[in-house]
């Protein structure tokens, strides 16, 4: 690969806003977004008047204006969730070609305030396009929000590989171990949710169908949440007191927007993704200690394993089956956050990837604050994807920890 | 009876020819004039050889259950109707079209068939549109 990207650059901190989940007294995805930067940048010591570079969703010259500062690089790439895991991939970019030094990956989104506000405070647009392709063919049929759609993929899954629900529902299950072991997870314990805590099987098969094959336990929360990550040349990073996490392989693509162009309702452009970031840090599946994978839904983490290589073609649920990927499992772990499903989840959720990940490579993932003893695993290295759309977008990095 | 569930505002220019196909009663879509191939939805370039010939062609309304879902949450006027169940359709001209099945229970989701057959239906929603259906016919 010519001038090829590789540890060109670090993430070199990630943090979250103050509070994170369902927070009751309201907030505005501004705040969030604010207050995680804030936090990242008291972390690592960098000011933000040292920020050459924005990358969030749409929302970058409102950051930027809300820090007085004057990017060189601008990007507001919103493709969904996996935006985030993208934002990065064109940040290594920019500090790779020398334009920036320091880029801010921001998150803001009130998914859970947004009700209580009547919808404002979002930094959405508001009201919706009649004749926009979803509104002219989709939304006639009932088809609102993403359980309704990612359902169709479960079915197709189910009948293509002979998966089950119950295949599926130990994806729920793993993870929530995972949440009891995370103090800021919303299903943390009874204490934090009255459905929190552990979970089994039967759990999630009982819970209430949303859009079967969905149950309500099978779909992510929707919670308020900010996160920021800053990413630094190689050089910069080795200055900082924080310790970096090396960008060894990133890599993005799509397969369709609307679903009614999905060609394989059980494939995902994460196979394309993950085969640019394995090809670029020159490494692959089987040296990966840790998975971070997007769980919108349980069908979206049990695709994903097999897009990214982690296990044969329509036996992605066996990556999560017998505890494997649990705390303490035989296999890799994976979503140790608690993921979308049990952690939090705003609506778009490839921030909480990069903040996981990088907590996880630096060491910090029991810091007091965002861990309890048993949440810290032994990783050197990690895939993260994200993923956005209708099974749409994909984003793929590859990590590895400082050595 | 009146349509409570939402209405399309038909676009007037890149999707008109469908919307007027509904209200006649008819599945019109999209063909290429250079590859021969059709597709849905209507788009300004083929979206297989990106040539801008295309011609608007009666498609025959079959076709087959590719996969589908049961909907027992909904917002607007399908919240009435819950449980109901989308699919997605692959017509036998080689497109797929989201629909909401008609002539399946949706409280027996294992007894619905992947690649069933289809055919099209159409409902009148106003005066001025109607909404194609699909319904099992196996
Ligand atoms: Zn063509």
């Amino acid at each position: 690969m010519p001038n090829n990207p590789s540890m060109a650059a670090a993430i070199v901190g990630a943090a979250e806003s103050n509070k994170i989940g369902y927070i009751e007294e309201g907030t505005t995805a501004t705040r969030l977004h604010l207050e995680a930067i804030n936090n990242v940048c008291k972390q690592t010591g960098i000011s933000p008047s040292e920020i050459d570079g924005v990358f969030s969703v749409g929302f970058s010259p409102q950051i930027a204006e809300h820090l007085g500062i004057h990017p060189r690089y601008i990007d507001t790439t919103g493709v969904g969730g996996s935006s985030f895991v993208m934002h990065v991939h064109h940040a290594l970019a920019a500090i790779n070609a020398g334009i920036i030094d320091i880029a801010l990956v921001s998150h803001g989104e009130a998914g859970f305030s947004a009700r209580k506000n009547k919808g404002n405070g979002t930094n959405r647009p508001q009201g919706d396009d009649k004749w926009s392709v979803p509104s002219q063919f989709e939304v006639p049929y009932g088809i609102a929000g993403a359980p309704s759609n990612y359902a169709h993929a479960m079915t197709r899954h189910m009948h293509q590989w002979g998966s089950t629900k119950e295949d599926f529902a130990q994806i729920a299950v793993a993870t929530r171990e995972w949440a009891t072991l995370n103090p800021r997870a919303v299903m943390f314990s009874k204490e934090t949710h009255p459905a929190g805590g552990p979970i089994t099987v039967a759990d999630v098969l009982e819970s209430r169908l949303i859009a079967w094959p969905l149950n309500l336990l099978d779909i992510c929360l929707v919670t308020d949440h900010g996160g920021a990550v800053l990413i630094a040349s190689a050089e910069k990073a080795r200055s900082l007191r924080t310790t970096p996490v090396w960008i060894a392989g990133a890599g993005e693509n799509m397969s369709h927007w609307s679903m009614m162009e999905m060609q394989d309702f059980t494939a995902t452009s994460a196979a394309a993704s993950a085969n640019s970031a394995y090809k670029m840090a020159g490494m692959g599946p089987g040296e990966m200690e840790l998975a971070m994978i997007y769980d919108s839904f349980t069908v979206t983490a049990g695709i994903t394993a097999e897009m990214l290589g982690l296990t044969p073609r329509g036996e992605g649920p066996s990556l999560w089956a017998d505890r494997k990927a649990s705390p303490g499992g035989s296999g890799i772990p994976v979503n140790t956050n608690g993921g979308g499903l049990s952690f939090s989840h705003s609506g778009m959720y490839g921030m909480m990837l990069l903040v996981e990940a990088y907590r996880q490579l630096a060491g910090i993932a029991e810091d007091g604050v965002n861990g309890i003893a048993g949440k810290q695993t032994s990783a050197k290295t990690a895939v993260v994807n994200g993923t956005g759309g209708n099974l749409s977008t994909t984003g793929t990095l590859v990590l590895v920890a400082d050595d | 009876m009146a349509y409570t569930k939402p209405i399309p505002d038909p676009e007037q220019y890149t999707f008109k020819p469908y919307w007027d196909g509904c209200k006649a009663g008819k599945l019109m879509l999209p063909r290429c004039l250079v590859c021969g191939r059709m597709h849905f939805y209507p788009r300004v370039l083929c979206p297989h050889c990106h040539s801008d010939q295309l011609e608007w062609v009666e498609a025959s309304g079959e076709g087959r259950i590719h996969t589908y879902a049961v909907q027992h949450r909904a917002f607007g006027g399908w919240a009435e109707e819950t449980p109901f169940v989308t699919a997605y359709i692959d017509l036998i001209e080689g497109t797929r079209m989201l629909t909401v099945l008609h002539g399946v229970d949706p409280l027996k989701p294992e007894e619905i068939k992947i690649g069933a057959k289809v055919k099209i239906e159409f409902e009148e929603a106003s005066d001025e549109v109607s909404i194609a259906y699909w319904r099992v016919v196996e």
